[in-house]
């Protein structure tokens, strides 16, 4: 009972704290909602769409020109210029005017009439990934297209119907299924790993400096009388306050994207629930490890924000972790981002059962559970620091 | 007249070197401020490197679920295995079988052949695949698709070259396809992720370090100050320009270092395109680096405790990163993101560097963000010379009423 109204009394101090130095709200509310505005509203197109894309007809017929329309009419290309030479378009690109380009040599017209199988080419530039893939599959298209439909011609020419026009011309079709991403949305492909990712850097970076904050300002020996010297009470005291608040934003955020912005979530409510607890947790976990093994305020916020950094590469979203070098797949386990992702992925994504996922579960318990490994230096700390600027 | 202005220059020259040394001192002796100028701009880029260096994802796992065992699926599956992007790891007998490996994360997509797969082939009919992805990772997905695709494409040619009745291969070849076409990949030709993503980086991890490193010292200074104040009362930090000046002289005797270092060893000890030119480069680091300095001290003023400099910059490196128009194409951010990210440096750095360094763009192909870099420039460096004028005012005052109590 005595020890349950010292952690009261020591999460009041903190609500204190935390309302008297708007760093904290700041970090804790302001920031995260913005970013969660920010990249929603930023990939609000889903796909990019209307890239612009530029045309070099040196052949100038009607049916080119039909290609150049057809190839307009796509969602995700803009033909927004038509250039004189290879030269220009070149240059387009590297003015960042234009994407991908083209060219379609004098003479196509007339080899498609004669039969000498005349060749088109398209440019495209992977200097953004997700322009050139995008442009690659749609000039891909137009350009099989225009093998398609001189065929058609032909066929239709001895009689073919429409049905046997289409067998005839393309016999095998793949039925492409996005699972739970039918749109091919990056909105939901990427929100749903940088915004948590940034999130946890708030968290990781507020427990520290909470911590540390309290040597720098010499109140942790005040801290710790409050406590009776007991270091468990200490922390649950301090922290109480940072996770309740840190809850309402995680879940706040999962409210907006799950709920609001209907992002696909066949998983349902309790592995949302249950994920968005296990994060604040491991995250603040992570927090008070490093700062227990650094027991410095500016050593342990760098250590936590370069690591915050690296997360967003190691987690794997963009860049598979199956890709990198065997070590680093490794390295992958040591950030709690890593986890969220996999237990998101798997459970909520996908729908999976959480058993399918248990060993990251047991990731993100290992990291709240960091903090155990340390209690006995941070305590240490926490009593006989004395800060010295 | 002349000796007084040159006594004049003199002075001012004196103080500011003083400035700049004084500066140079702190920041050696301190190992917070080391870490963000020195050991980050040396050790990240290098793993951010190893970890992109594969560039590509190959050997994506695909399980099948064949309905109808036949050569023909049995061929697309040889095919689909050959091929460079994809490897079948698994066979099953149905889609919940498939399924179930997916959720353990053996496979990345599933593909499916119905029972009359090969009948309709034969019966001249359209005949289709199920291609089921998991969309968690889109360069999986990427794979399987372009894979699967190429199979398809490739196949349908063989069919369609065994019904022709053309009488040589040539004739073959233009039946099949009577427009020839030509896929150039023309810039970032490998189309790796770390050729994509790591020159944008690089340049993110300049600014970033500036900023963290511009405020940590002046966080320092602050709280080395009696009464807390940026400018301290000396007889060396008479003016304005002498402080900015001085200080900017440090910061930028570092960091041309680390930007020489980042833009053009890193790319060439892993590997990665480099097509820049010294002389370019060397005109478009200059205004970068300058806009980053004085940003970084305009911001400065904001910081009351250094290490809060940690809290306000750390966070904003991935939404800068999208910001730039890498990673999401610039044509297709919201127009108020874009007129946001014109207050930033990276903003422009970046779309630069990306372009010089990828798509071997001359100064002249970046004159816009070489231009708005130099805007920025004398814009962030009136902000920094009216916030120091700000500061060394209240260090004044405070001075002054502190010794009158005295």
């Amino acid at each position: 009972m005595h020890c349950i109204k010292q952690i009261y009394q020591i999460a009041l101090r903190e609500c204190g704290i935390i309302f008297h130095n708007p760093i904290y709200l700041t970090c804790m509310v302001f920031f995260p909602v913005i970013v969660t505005l920010f990249f929603t509203s930023l990939m609000n197109q889903g796909q990019p769409v209307e890239m612009p894309v530029g045309v070099v007809d040196l052949d100038n017929s009607h049916t080119t020109r039909q290609l150049v329309r057809t190839l307009d009419a796509f969602q995700t290309t803009r033909v927004v210029a038509r250039y004189g030479s290879m030269t220009e378009a070149r240059t387009a690109v590297q003015r960042n005017q234009i994407y991908a380009f083209l060219y379609i040599p004098q003479g196509t017209t007339a080899g498609l009439m004669n039969g000498t199988q005349p060749k088109i080419s398209f440019y495209y530039s992977s200097t953004s990934l997700t322009a050139g893939a995008l442009l690659y599959r749609d000039l891909k298209t137009i350009s099989t297209l225009g093998s398609a439909a001189v065929g058609k011609n032909k066929l239709q020419a001895v009689g073919k119907t429409e049905r046997e026009v289409r067998a005839a011309l393309q016999p095998i079709v793949i039925d492409l299924h996005l699972i739970n991403n039918p749109w091919g949305s990056y909105n939901l492909y990427l929100s749903n790993m940088l915004i948590p990712g940034c999130l946890m850097v708030f968290i990781f970076l507020i427990t520290a400096y909470s911590l540390g904050t309290e040597l720098k300002f010499g109140r942790n020996k005040a801290y710790m009388a409050m406590a009776d010297r007991d270091i468990v009470v200490a922390l649950c005291g301090k922290m109480l306050p940072q996770t309740l608040i840190f809850l309402i934003v995680v879940y706040g955020y999962m409210f907006y994207v799950f709920g609001v912005l209907n992002f696909p979530h066949p998983g349902g409510v309790v592995p949302v629930l249950l994920l968005g607890l296990l994060t604040v947790l491991a995250a603040q976990g992570f927090g008070i490890f490093i700062f227990g093994l650094i027991p410095s305020l500016r050593m342990s916020m760098s250590v936590c924000s370069l690591w915050a950094i690296l997360s967003f590469s190691m987690v794997g979203t963009a860049f598979p972790v199956s890709a990198m070098s065997p070590a680093l797949q490794l390295t992958a386990n040591l950030f709690p981002l890593r986890h969220y992702y996999m237990v998101y992925q798997i459970c909520i994504f996908n729908g999976f059962p959480l058993a399918d996922a248990w060993l990251h579960l047991l990731g993100l318990v290992l990291f709240a559970a960091l903090p155990l490994v340390v209690l006995k230096r941070l305590r240490m700390a926490l009593l006989t620091y004395n800060y010295q600027s | 007249m002349l000796k007084r202005l040159l006594h004049k220059f003199f002075h001012f020259l004196r103080d500011m070197c003083h400035v700049w040394a004084r500066e140079m001192r702190t920041t050696v002796k301190d190992e917070g401020l080391l870490i963000f100028f020195l050991l980050v701009p040396l050790a990240y880029p290098l793993l951010y490197s190893w970890i992109y260096n594969n560039e590509v994802v190959r050997e994506v796992p695909v399980a099948v679920v064949d309905m109808s065992h036949n050569r023909s699926s049995r061929e697309f599956c040889r095919l689909l295995d050959a091929s460079p992007d994809t490897h079948v790891a698994y066979y099953c007998n149905n889609l919940a079988e498939a399924r179930e490996l997916v959720g353990r994360q053996e496979v990345r997509g599933v593909l499916y052949f119905p029972e009359k797969f090969q009948t309709q082939l034969y019966r001249g009919e359209q005949s289709h695949v199920g291609a089921y992805c998991d969309m968690s990772l889109i360069l999986t997905y990427k794979a399987i698709y372009q894979a699967v695709q190429a199979v398809a494409l490739q196949m349908n040619t063989d069919i369609r070259l065994e019904a022709s009745t053309a009488v040589t291969t040539r004739d073959e070849q233009v039946s099949s396809r009577p427009l020839d076409f030509d896929e150039v990949p023309i810039f970032n030709t490998t189309g790796g992720y770390g050729n994509f993503i790591l020159p944008a980086v690089l340049v993110l991890i300049l600014q970033q370090t500036l900023l963290l490193a511009i405020g940590l010292s002046a966080g320092t200074a602050r709280e080395q100050n009696r009464n807390r104040e940026l400018v301290p009362v000396s007889r060396y930090h008479g003016g304005i320009f002498r402080i900015v000046l001085g200080k900017t002289f440090c910061y930028f005797m570092i960091h041309m270092v680390m930007a020489a270092y980042i833009t053009l060893v890193v790319p060439r000890l892993f590997g990665f395109v480099s097509l820049v030119h010294a002389y370019d480069l060397a005109f478009f680091m200059l205004p970068f680096l300058l806009s980053c300095i004085f940003f970084g001290m305009t911001m400065s003023c904001l910081v009351r405790y250094r290490e809060n400099v940690i809290l306000l910059v750390v966070f904003t490196s991935v939404p800068l990163l999208f910001l730039s128009g890498v990673s999401w194409p610039q044509s297709n951010i919201p127009g108020a993101w874009q007129g946001v990210a014109w207050l930033f440096p990276s903003t422009f750095g970046v779309r630069g560097f990306v372009r010089m360094n990828s798509m071997e763009a001359l100064l002249s192909d970046v004159r816009t963000e070489y231009v708005a870099l130099w805007i920025q420039t004398i814009v962030y460096f009136l902000t920094t010379c009216l916030v120091y004028r700000r500061q060394m005012r209240l260090a004044r005052r405070k001075a002054a009423s502190d010794s009158q109590a005295a």
